[in-house]
Formats: structure tokens, C-alpha cells, sequence
């Protein structure tokens, strides 16, 4: 069964991350790296396939909808709520509990929300 | 450049459609996957928010709770991802997919390393 992780981000982190220089993103990112290496070779360990991407900034979002054959584009994300997905991963999973004990060793689920949600298959 | 188009759309209307509409709307999805093709770098649909389920982590205890992670009109029913060379191109690859006509679709660019 394969299920849809959408990993967010909290406004509070978004800002934080915002008011920081490059350089200290920077740093701030290889210090999150060993815990995602760790995560990446938990996956492989358990054979678990993954395929994911991790997003940019919500703000560079844009929404789109079609109405009467009129394209309208507004900026920012579609939501106006506190946390934003930041990525997702794909993973094939034997069931739900699986994909919860996946979600919980996803990094940022220490600081937001991870929403697993299964994918139809047709 | 990767970016992830998520299809926002009434759930409900969705779950009221009788059968043949349902399958024309995925006709249409088929339709529009065909013609994106060169430029689809995967996409799914999603089980509806009554399946979904949120993990939190906090401290060593793994919150579990049943539905999505926010409350919105509209709910996230599936996902393209797109490989195009332009936000303004992914952008209008989004105004042709299906759910664009009756609910939202938003484009986020993936983050790139070089952009640091």
C-alpha cells in the first residue's frame, strides 16, 4: 500500500528560518543532516522505499483556478493556516501502522505535524 | 526544476458524484496525464480525508490523531509533481488539470540547493 507523508512546517520555524542569514541556514541545515542520514538508512534498512521532495518557501507558491475558462492566479499557498506542508515522501507500506512508525521517525515531527494519507490505486 | 502541484477540491461533491460522472472526471485525468506526460514526474490520488491520520512527535511519545493536519474548505485529493523550466510554466500546466475548473490546485517549487 503506498501512502502519501506530507511533511510542514510551523509559521514560527518559517519565520525564524526567514530573519536567518544565508549562513547561518546553512549551518542550521548540516546540523539537521546526521538526523536525516538517519532516517534515510532506518528506510533502507527496512527496505522501505521512499521518494520524496522537499519544498521552498510557501511565500513562492502560487494557486490556481480555472473559472468559465478564465485562468486565476493568486500568490502564496492555498491554505492561510498555521502550518504549511514543506515536503512529502511517498513510501510503499505494509499498512497504516507502518506508515505511522515511518511518519514518526521523519525529522520534523519533532517540530510539526506529518499527515499520512493513503493513495488509491485504480 | 521539480515542482509539486497539490489539487485542492469539495470532498463531498466528489463523494456525491454518481459513477459515470466519476468516471469521466477520470477520463479527463487520464487525458490531461497523457498530455503532460513529458513533463510528469509522478502523482497520485489521494483516499479521502476520513482515511488520513497525523503524527506528531513530542519528547519520546508519537502522538497519533485521526484527519488531516488543518481544517480547510476545500480538501487535498491529490498531487502532481511537475518537471518544468519555469514557475510560470508549472503554473500554467496546473490551470489544465481537471480539478483547477472547480477547485484549487497550488504550485510549490521544490527547494534547490543552489538556491542558497
Amino acid at each position: 500500500m503506498k501512502y502519501l507523508l506530507l511533511l510542514t512546517n510551523h509559521a514560527d520555524h518559517l519565520a525564524q528560518w526567514r530573519a536567518a542569514s544565508d549562513e547561518e541556514n546553512r549551518r542550521l541545515r548540516a546540523q539537521e543532516s546526521p538526523k536525516w542520514g538517519e532516517f534515510f538508512s532506518w528506510l533502507e534498512e527496512k527496505g522501505i522505499e521512499a521518494d520524496g521532495l522537499e519544498l521552498d518557501d510557501p511565500k513562492l507558491a502560487r494557486t490556481v483556478r480555472v473559472r468559465d475558462g478564465e485562468t486565476l492566479v493568486t500568490d502564496g499557498p492555498y491554505a492561510e493556516t498555521k502550518e504549511q506542508v514543506g515536503g512529502y515522501f511517498v513510501v510503499e507500506c505494509k499498512d497504516l501502522d507502518d506508515a505511522i512508525e515511518v511518519a514518526s521517525r521523519v525529522p520534523v515531527a519533532r517540530r510539526a505535524p506529518v499527515e499520512i494519507r493513503p493513495l488509491v490505486t485504480q | 526544476m521539480k515542482y509539486l502541484a497539490l489539487i485542492y477540491a469539495d470532498e463531498q461533491a466528489w463523494d456525491r458524484l454518481a459513477d459515470g460522472d466519476r468516471q469521466a472526471m477520470y477520463a479527463r485525468y487520464r487525458e490531461f496525464a497523457d498530455s503532460a506526460a513529458a513533463k510528469l514526474a509522478g502523482g497520485g490520488e489521494l483516499a479521502p480525508t476520513r482515511a488520513a491520520t497525523t503524527v506528531r512527535v513530542r519528547g519520546d511519545d508519537t502522538l497519533v490523531a485521526d484527519g488531516p493536519f488543518a481544517e480547510t474548505k476545500e480538501a487535498l485529493g491529490g498531487f502532481f509533481v511537475f518537471d518544468c523550466k519555469s514557475m510560470d510554466e508549472a503554473v500554467a500546466l496546473a490551470a489544465t488539470i481537471p480539478g483547477a475548473e472547480h477547485g484549487a490546485v497550488e504550485v510549490r517549487p521544490a527547494h534547490t540547493e543552489g538556491a542558497e
